[in-house]
């Protein structure tokens, strides 16, 4: 067979699509994170426990009071896990897509359901929207689109458009065409056939289409949250690839909240807005007779309510709403308020690096927005120019692919901290392995397998390449792939029960304080000399910014201090790293004037 | 008033029907075509329906008969052929102006009611005047009318779904009644009733024909329903009008095989009258007895326990009591058994016959 370059193909096709329809992209980023904004400042504004009685007073409504005092139950549980904000962001994210993929979607589907022709060309694109790994359109969507909200609302559109499109073409399909023929033969016009009899007949089931192009948004929450969109997906993701299960759970069950109730709700209101259901609604209410357990307020007491919740919460945003903030100390306010972006991995000292210049940049009057992303997607985001700096570079080996790839569009602000090293680990338990050397001959002690990272990973790469090779292990043991995330759960599991286990990792990283492990020696050097932990900056912000550049490019960190303020961030909780920053500076006074010095001081 | 009339219609559906509309008017076969993929529905269609009075188009499905009725009122446009109706000529209107004729003068019963699930009896009822763009409180008015017309008052607020088949289709008549439509297209419209309701149905459809006189094209496969309901009928095989008259002329004198054998489980008594029945009398003071007279419309049914009870041949008297003809017995019989032949003597007298039988 000769080998068709369809992979060459895309990647020409997606270069040619970022140089002539730039104006495009960006049209659709501007008015994709406008409509994300504005939804996303109405729903952070209020008071959470306000908005909380907003949305129960519309279960309330919609399904009656079971329903609302769920609701509320819920949305309280949401804001005592402190994923409140998060939620909302999502919430947000998976509105302004739901709204786009329906507008889109709607009209494609009864174009559909009206013709043959339109059905059979939009149904193998339907396919591939929705089976088609969304990190496969989701890293050129950065290129496209920039990293945050808006590549995130754009691949959960694509996930979830086929539902709502196939979902309409079937409610369509499905109206009697005798009726159709009925409103013909009376001298209906074709647009009022629609409006008049397809569409309200077809209602239920795009109601239907419409509950799950809203569940499958969900759903691609975390795959969102990987490319810098935020909410919940980020705090899941997070959590996960630090294998903190309890954060995670608490933010997975705040996805399942939100589904749960986004869900109930579109399908009570799929009965609500549909003249056979709203029958049907009446005859069950006839049928039950009046209940407590089951009253509904009618339209205008629900929306009375809506009302007043809404008018006290706006007015306690207006009046309510300072405090918390980070002081600008007097005649320190170099960034008078210039907006930064802080992109960084989730790792460990990713976090307490980023959260440390966060804090240490706020008092000095910038803004930052601080966001975790996929390496992958950092590194593309980083270059495209939509994120600033990041600190968690591992240069010259582990990020070297990144850096050839996209080297010539960064700026290299220099290391902060290093050597680290990176290593194959075994349990202390395990005895008698002390070096690579020794790992030959065992395999069947470790069930034949080096658990390793993601696929992605320079380690993996170098494992691949040079390391097992050296060693005699490439015939011996198989190295997995998957995630950081599913190695540790894997090392947590096997040192519960002490059986011998080899696992990839690389210092420094909290599994060396959390376990007792052996880093096996490296005698011949095969994992060449460790890397260090660089800062990297986009070209852009490196000239455009000279301070900020000239502070990170005197930072530096010991092991004593990272480790020290690791601990102190793990303490703070998530969501409150920049806490735990603040607890930690104060026993490190005056470093953030070390760190950011103002010239005349 | 405005009548009718149907042009050599043909209807072929598939590829090029221009081809296979050519080919049949020079007397092609309908199977050829069919084997190249042109599926002739209709065929040199010609009819004419006069105002005021019920044609039936009668036939088996496939026959055609709901493709020439859609071609009436422009659901479906004709491969060839004219439509006209009032004097205009439907097959030359754009199609904003043919949805102007159907909302104002042409409406349609269906098969399966075809109401609108969504919308309550009333709204159903005043559909045909929303499209005519009527003002909501006079549409109601009126659709209201029509429901009263039908017998349905006081089930204006009803949905379809509560209601029997029978009355489903009271309010589809209704529909179509509320617009004022001179032509009421009816496609089966009885066919899902069951056999009871159906003769309501049939009976409702009379008298409301005696009070409004609208022009109706009534589409069904049951031969004794198109003999009840049809000033005339016209029968359809394979997409061709095989015959067209009167339901006694179709009875009487059927056109080829096919009627024929199509016609005789018709209950004749139901359908043939003393007009067809009735010769001329042979005594110029036939009918100035005593006894009973029958009209030229009484049906044989009727005429035979009239036949029975007076000795001498029954004379029929028109509208002004004149004598039209007398039925004699023996005319009645010829006439119900379908025999047409002269009596055949007999050789042997009934006691001979008697005796050589023992």
């Amino acid at each position: 067979m000769p080998r068709l370059q369809l992979g060459h193909w895309a990647d020409s096709a997606v270069a040619f699509l970022r140089d002539h329809l730039g104006w495009l992209f960006d049209l659709v980023t501007a008015v994709v994170s406008h409509m994300y904004d504005g939804v996303n400042a109405v729903l952070s504004a209020p008071e959470p426990l306000l908005l909380a009685g907003i949305f129960a007073v519309l279960a309330l409504w919609l399904r009656g009071l079971t329903a609302g005092v769920l609701a509320f139950a819920g949305f309280a549980l949401i804001d005592s896990v402190q994923q409140w904000d998060a939620a909302m962001q999502t919430l947000s994210l998976v509105l302004v897509a739901t709204v786009i993929t329906i507008v889109l979607a709607v009209p494609l589907g009864i174009w559909a359901g009206r013709s043959r022709t339109v059905s059979t060309v939009l149904r193998p694109v339907l396919d591939v929207m929705q089976t088609m790994p969304a990190f496969v359109y989701l890293i050129p969507g950065i290129f496209f689109f920039g990293l945050g909200v808006v590549p995130g609302v754009i691949a959960t559109i694509v996930f979830a458009m086929a539902p709502g499109v196939r979902m309409t073409e079937l409610g369509i399909r499905q109206v009697d065409g005798e009726l159709v023929e009925a409103a013909e033969a009376f001298g209906t016009t074709a647009r009022n056939v629609l409006l008049r009899v397809q569409l309200p007949l077809a209602l239920p089931t795009i109601m239907a289409g419409i509950n799950q192009v809203i569940m499958l948004a969900l759903s691609m929450v975390v795959i969102a949250g990987m490319v810098g969109a935020g909410g919940l997906g980020a705090s899941v993701f997070t959590a996960i690839s630090q294998v903190n299960v309890g954060l995670g759970f608490e933010g997975g069950t705040a996805v399942v909240i939100l589904a749960m109730y986004l869900d109930r709700m579109t399908g009570a209101l799929g009965s609500q807005v549909s003249p056979l259901g709203r029958r049907a609604l009446a005859k069950a209410d006839a049928l039950r007779g009046a209940r407590i357990w089951s009253y509904r307020p009618n339209t205008a007491v629900a929306m009375a309510g809506i009302v007043v919740l809404a008018l006290v919460a706006g007015g306690m945003g207006v009046f309510g709403g300072s405090g918390g903030g980070t002081q600008v100390a007097a005649g320190k306010d170099v960034g008078k308020g210039k907006t930064v972006n802080l992109g960084y991995i989730p790792w460990d000292e990713g976090i307490a690096s980023s959260f440390l210049w966060k804090e240490v940049l706020e008092q000095r009057g910038y803004t930052v927005n601080a966001k975790t992303y996929d390496v992958g997607a950092l590194y593309t985001g980083m270059a495209g120019g939509s994120i600033d700096f990041e600190t968690d570079s591992w240069l010259p080996t582990t990020h070297a692919q990144y850096w050839q790839q996209y080297g010539k569009d960064l700026a290299d602000l220099g290391s902060w901290y290093g050597p680290t090293s990176l290593e194959i680990s075994v349990p202390g338990y395990v005895k008698d392995v002390k070096s690579l050397a020794d790992l030959r001959g065992k395999a069947s002690a470790f069930g034949g397998r080096i658990i390793g990272i993601e696929p992605g990973a320079g380690e993996m790469n170098l494992l691949r390449t040079k390391v097992l090779a050296a060693y005699g292990l490439d015939k011996e043991y198989q190295l997995t792939t998957g995630s950081t995330a599913g190695m540790l759960a894997q090392l947590e599991r096997s040192y519960a029960k002490k059986e011998p286990v080899a696992v990839v990792l690389w210092s420094p990283h909290w599994a060396y304080s959390k376990y007792s492990l052996t880093k096996l020696q490296d005698p011949q050097g095969a994992f060449g000399t460790g890397d260090r932990i660089h800062t990297l900056a986009s070209r852009k912000f490196a000239k455009n910014d000279p301070a900020v550049a000239g502070w990170l490019k005197n930072f530096h960190m010991d092991e004593k201090d990272l480790t020290g303020l690791e601990a102190a961030i793990q303490d703070a909780g998530q969501g409150n790293e920049q806490q735990g920053v603040r607890t930690w500076l104060k026993s490190h006074p005056g470093l953030v004037d070390k760190m950011a010095p103002v010239s005349g001081h | 008033m405005s009548s009718l009339q149907a042009d050599h219609l043909f209807k072929v559906f598939g590829r090029r029907p221009q081809d296979a509309v050519r080919e049949l008017q020079q007397g092609a076969d309908r199977d050829a075509l069919r084997e190249r993929g042109s599926t002739a529905a209709v065929i040199d269609a010609s009819f004419t329906v006069e105002a005021g009075e019920i044609f039936v188009i009668m036939g088996l499905s496939g026959s055609g008969k709901s493709t020439v009725l859609r071609m009436l009122n422009g659901l479906l446009e004709p491969t060839a052929g004219r439509v006209l109706f009032d004097g205009q000529d439907l097959t030359a209107l754009t199609s904003g102006e043919l949805r102007g004729v159907r909302s104002h003068k042409i409406s349609m019963v269906f098969q399966h009611f075809a109401l609108f699930p969504h919308r309550s009896v009333l709204e159903n009822a005043a559909y045909g005047l929303e499209v005519q763009g009527v003002r909501r409180d006079e549409r109601l008015r009126r659709a209201a009318e029509a429901l009263d017309l039908v017998g349905l008052k006081g089930w204006e607020k009803s949905w379809p779904d509560e209601l029997s088949g029978g009355m489903q289709q009271r309010v589809g008549l209704a529909r179509a009644l509320a617009t004022d439509a001179e032509l009421l297209l009816m496609d089966e419209s009885f066919s899902a009733l069951d056999p009871l309701i159906r003769r309501d149905m049939q009976d409702q459809l009379l008298e409301l024909q005696r009070r409004l006189h609208k022009t109706i094209v009534f589409i069904t496969h049951d031969l004794n329903e198109a003999m009840r309901l049809g000033d005339r009928i016209a029968v359809m095989r394979d997409g061709r009008i095989v015959q067209l008259g009167s339901a006694e002329r179709i009875l009487v004198e059927p056109a080829n095989d096919y009627v024929a054998s199509f016609v005789q489980d018709v209950d004749r008594s139901r359908v043939l009258t003393a007009a067809a029945a009735m010769v001329p009398p042979s005594r110029p003071d036939a009918g100035d007895c005593g006894c009973q007279t029958v009209t030229p419309r009484t049906t044989l049914a009727e005429l035979l326990a009239v036949s029975a009870r007076v000795p001498h041949p029954v004379a029929v008297r028109g509208e002004g009591g004149e004598l039209v003809g007398v039925v004699p017995r023996q005319r009645v019989l010829t006439l119900l058994g379908d025999y047409d032949g002269p009596q055949v003597p007999c050789d042997l007298s009934p006691r001979e016959k008697e005796a050589a039988g023992a």
